[in-house]
């Protein structure tokens, strides 16, 4: 009983941990040490598979859909008003 | 993203007054200021008109530029300060949207559906809104960061955060925007 308690409690620490380095993760900006504390937990934790998994999608959306640009025009009003107000 | 020594030369002649050299930035840099300011604002004309203010800014106050960050760095903080301080005048309820980052728990694992094409259609459609119901310092974030490339330490350094604080506000913002794709993906199964 104590036992499980003292892993549960291991296991939400981990779980808090893992959650709030995602991110970190995906980015690459953790160290090895800290990069297998991830993998270790998320091979484990089904949700944090789920979170890991659909947050590396989510991100590569983002990179995807950069706006429309303005083209030509935006440069041309700029410069424009430069040329009236500057 | 070092400027290049064309670029210095540029900046160095801006700074000296020269106006056309001033010019040939703004067409090397308009497009994707545009493409920053335009999630923030409200069309395409606020778009057009942040923009311009924010080159007229930066032109009045080059001399004022001392090379400390990249000039597209100190150019965008420009915008986004200029596209922040109109955002604030629109109505609360566009302000005051929460960021609700947790995850569903009784959402599916979309990670892996082969019709998952987030750049096109109706999800491109959702990832657009999740970014603009974020509230603005956290849209900010991703925006640079995500959208537009920058790094962790230039998007920081736009946003005057630490490289700490910029981390945990982005890492928010990628929740919030990766729950509203849980939504969307809910939804659908449930239909």
């Amino acid at each position: 009983m104590i036992r499980r308690t003292i892993q549960r409690r291991r296991f939400m620490r981990e779980h808090r941990w893992t959650h709030a380095h995602l991110s970190d993760y995906l980015d690459s900006e953790l160290d090895e040490r800290r990069r297998e504390r991830v993998e270790n937990h998320v091979t484990l934790c089904p949700e944090c598979h789920r979170v890991l998994a659909t947050l590396r999608r989510t991100m590569a959306g983002l990179r995807s859909i950069g706006a429309d640009r303005g083209g030509e025009t935006v440069a041309a009003g700029v410069i424009d008003r430069l040329r009236r107000e500057g | 993203m070092h400027p290049s020594s064309a670029e210095q030369d540029l900046i160095e002649r801006a700074r000296a007054g020269d106006r056309d050299a001033f010019e040939e930035l703004v067409r090397r840099h308009a497009d994707r200021l545009y493409a920053v300011v335009i999630r923030f604002v409200a069309d395409d004309d606020e778009a057009q008109e942040v923009t311009q203010e924010a080159f007229l800014r930066a032109w009045r106050g080059i001399g004022r530029f001392q090379g400390r960050s990249q000039f597209f760095t100190w150019l965008y903080r420009i915008g986004i300060n200029e596209a922040k301080r109109r955002a604030a005048k629109r109505p609360p309820a566009e302000l005051l949207t929460s960021l609700d980052d947790e995850p569903i728990p009784e959402a599916p694992d979309w990670s892996e559906a082969p019709q998952v094409r987030l750049e096109q259609g109706a999800l491109r459609d959702v990832l657009e809104r999740a970014i603009r119901s974020l509230p603005v310092p956290y849209r900010a974030t991703i925006i640079l960061r995500d959208v537009e490339g920058l790094s962790t330490r230039e998007a920081a350094e736009v946003m005057d955060l630490t490289e700490t604080a910029f981390k945990s506000r982005l890492h928010r913002a990628r929740l919030a925007v990766r729950r509203s794709l849980d939504e969307h993906f809910l939804e659908e199964q449930q239909l």
